[in-house]
């Protein structure tokens, strides 16, 4: 075991860091949905220009081919520079790019790939329905083959970025007589298809974030297939593993900074009984466990990355990692609200009227979407416990 | 970067999970009294090199580094294991820094052993003399204690001790003042405390995992409504999250391992965070596990308890609770 870098590992951490005090932008994202699309989009090309899009895609797909321990250097520094995050880019290099890689015709990759990297185009991901989230398999979305189109009818749901996407990653049921995994189809859907309806659903914060997206006979050239038809489930599921990890990457290294930053709150902060809130035996407590949780998180990430980088198959290293993370950045989130005391109350709809009220309730955001908690203690229980199913 | 165990790592930890499956097997708990070690194995725990596993071989160590006798401690933690091992060789640690040759050669040797020493209220350490309230484990009446903190260790030996029964019957407990006693060896710096943080967080991490294994196994096996335990949620759920506390605490020990053996400037913050999360899924494990195995769980003849009972006593010994907390909220600033 050790905890040293390689000579490639050093010189890139020592690249990354000064390409990014060189090229972070100093102002911040803007409040406005269509200006912080354009932001996000703008720092997408600048990384692509710089060479640290896609770090650990591979060098035939446009990626820079670099290691996973390379990946996490990079949001390590990125995270020091305070650059921007992926935001509505997130999807599409993380889990569209990916599968693309994985599965995808050699015409989707020429077409989409690069889209992807240099921040032409932004993916959203049509899963989720009303009656179908925990349990994805039970969706119900039509697609019909007609010649050399599916002609889809239904409705998606937490559509994240629906608003601004420019494609989907669309799953449907191809086969009307087919039962859970089967008969389903993965196909790439262009938002802006005649038949297609986006709407918005406010969430508790007082933001549009997702969508509900209803398909009225959209009809969707078959050439977007990707994998064949009726194999939709095995092209979903070929980008869960690994990406799981290395999607949570950056909230983990973004954890370490938020227990920092909240101990140094505490130690600013007085308390309603006059004393800094640091003073306080149970706050500092509190404090110190989740700083410890953030420190054996990064420590997990690693043994983690360790196993991957060795050739080993992807268990449920992901869903260990994304139950960590989520629970801890939301009993951060409590103890902050605590500390801030009345002026926790303070929030305007947006999340720079109160930082900390926006992302106490954005905890739940995490520990719901991209599997509740319950479904990561389902997965582990499967997978790294072997216990019997119940389903 | 990488936290995975090589095949020398495994090795170690290979060897003495066979040797602590054969000498001392959890069984024997259920009738054990006190910690005392026989010559035998003793002797055997010597040839083993567990006294001077991250000693120099000039010092008459095994040269060996804090990586692999945290992985050997850890096997000692996950079958419940004498926890009596690590004074003796934290008292070895402290007579070698102290340069007193003779005296570690026969703790190395397995030849002379030493208890622990935890402060039961201030003590005054000077360089010469010692004063002060001590808890001792597994310390015989007139034996040699070690007392570490990260300013500096000591060697004493006791004049008297009030036995105490300790929670852990595997443990002997004992009270003892002590009112300017003799410093045997003194060793200034933190080695033989960062030593003892980090293989307590490795007991208490074979601790953590062999509750999982213990709850997994049995809810497998055990039927309630026609089907096993392990397949209702409100048994699956809690044993996740135990795998969940395993795999962040030994991501967390490992860390902290490297960290020390390389010296590195973050070491006391990393130790302090280990100690920390460890003590958590220990006690929190152990107490799973009990409440998964229902009634029996609760009863002296299954092992359960006994699992509790150790990471109750290791979550006190260097750093409890509150005492981590605070070393990790400085940053373990030295």
């Amino acid at each position: 075991m050790d905890l040293d870098h390689t000579t490639d590992e050093s010189s890139f951490r020592a690249r990354a860091r000064d390409w990014l005090s060189a090229n972070a932008p100093k102002e911040k994202r803007p409040a406005d949905p269509g200006a912080a699309n354009a932001f996000d989009r703008a720092w997408q090309r600048k990384l692509f220009e710089g060479g640290f899009a896609g770090i650990s895609w591979p060098k035939e797909h446009g990626g820079a081919g670099l290691s996973l321990i390379q990946q996490m250097i990079w949001y390590e520094e990125a995270a020091r520079a305070h650059a921007p995050a992926a935001n509505a880019m997130g999807l599409a290099l993380h889990h569209a790019g990916p599968t693309l890689i994985a599965r995808g015709a050699e015409a989707q990759k020429a077409f989409h790939l690069p889209r992807i990297l240099n921040g032409e185009a932004v993916w959203c991901q049509g899963f989720s329905e009303p009656g179908a989230g925990s349990d994805l398999a039970a969706l119900t979305t039509r697609g019909a083959v007609d010649g050399d189109v599916l002609v889809v009818n239904g409705q998606k749901m937490w559509t994240s970025y629906g608003h601004i996407a420019d494609y989907q990653e669309l799953l449907v049921r191809t086969d009307p007589d087919s039962k859970r995994h089967r008969g389903l189809t993965w196909i790439i859907c262009d938002m802006r298809t005649p038949g297609l309806r986006v709407d918005p659903i406010v969430n508790m914060m007082g933001e549009r974030h997702v969508n509900t997206v209803f398909y009225d006979d959209v009809r969707i050239p078959l050439s977007n297939v990707v994998g064949s038809i009726g194999e939709g489930w095995a092209t979903a599921m070929s980008t869960l593993t690994i990406e799981r990890t290395m999607s949570f990457l950056p909230d983990q290294i973004e954890l370490l900074q938020k227990a920092d930053a909240a101990i140094a709150l505490a130690e600013r902060t007085r308390l309603s009984t006059g004393e800094w809130a640091i003073e306080d035996d149970a706050i500092a407590q509190r404090l110190a466990r989740v700083k410890a949780d953030a420190l054996a998180l990064r420590a997990l990430t690693i043994a983690n990355l360790s196993r991957l980088s060795r050739g080993n198959e992807p268990g449920a290293e992901g869903s260990v990692l994304k139950l960590h993370v989520t629970t801890t950045y939301k009993t951060l989130s409590e103890i902050v609200a605590e500390i801030l005391g009345l002026d926790f109350l303070v929030y305007g709809d947006d999340r720079d009227s109160n930082r900390a009220a926006y992302e106490f309730m954005w905890s739940w955001v995490l520990t719901i979407s991209g599997g509740a908690s319950e479904i990561q203690r389902e997965i582990i229980a499967d997978r790294l416990l072997g216990l019997p199913r119940a389903r | 970067m990488d936290l995975t165990l090589g095949p020398d790592e495994q090795q170690v930890v290979a060897s003495a999970a066979d040797f602590l499956r054969k000498r001392a097997p959890i069984a024997r708990l259920h009738h054990a009294s006190g910690g005392k070690l026989d010559a035998a194995l003793l002797a055997e725990m010597s040839a083993l090199g567990w006294f001077g596993m991250a000693l120099g071989e000039s010092d008459g160590g095994v040269g060996l580094t804090a990586v692999e006798e945290m992985l050997v401690f850890r096997e000692i933690g996950r079958g419940l294991g004498p926890a009596a091992v690590l004074p003796i060789a934290l008292a070895a640690r402290t007579a070698a820094l102290a340069g007193d040759r003779t005296l570690a050669a026969a703790l190395i040797g397995g030849k002379q052993v030493a208890g622990l020493a935890l402060a039961d209220g201030p003590v005054e350490a000077a360089a010469t003399s010692i004063s002060g309230t001590f808890r001792t484990f597994d310390a015989s009446e007139d034996g040699l204690i070690l007392f570490a903190t990260p300013k500096q260790s000591v060697l004493v030996r006791l004049a008297g001790r009030t036995e105490l029964p300790c929670l852990d019957k595997s443990i002997a407990m004992g009270a003892a003042k002590l009112d300017g006693a003799a410093v045997i060896a003194q060793a200034p710096g933190p080695a033989a405390y960062d030593a003892g943080v980090l293989a307590t967080a490795a007991m208490l991490q074979g601790l953590s995992e062999t509750a999982l294994a213990m709850s997994v196994e049995y809810a497998k096996l055990r039927e309630t409504f026609g089907r096993p335990i392990g397949a209702y949620q409100a048994v699956r759920h809690p044993c996740a999250d135990m795998a969940v506390r395993c795999e962040a605490s030994r991501a967390q020990l490992y860390f902290a391992a490297v960290a020390l053996r390389d010296s590195r400037a973050d070491a006391g913050l990393q130790l302090a965070a280990a100690k920390s999360v460890a003590n958590d899924a220990a006690t929190k494990n152990a107490d799973w596990n009990i409440q998964i195995h229902g009634g029996i769980g609760i009863t002296a003849e299954f092992d359960a308890h006994l699992v509790m009972k150790r990471a109750q006593v290791l979550s006190r010994w260097f750093g409890d609770t509150r005492e981590t907390l605070r070393a990790v909220l400085e940053g373990a600033a030295r």
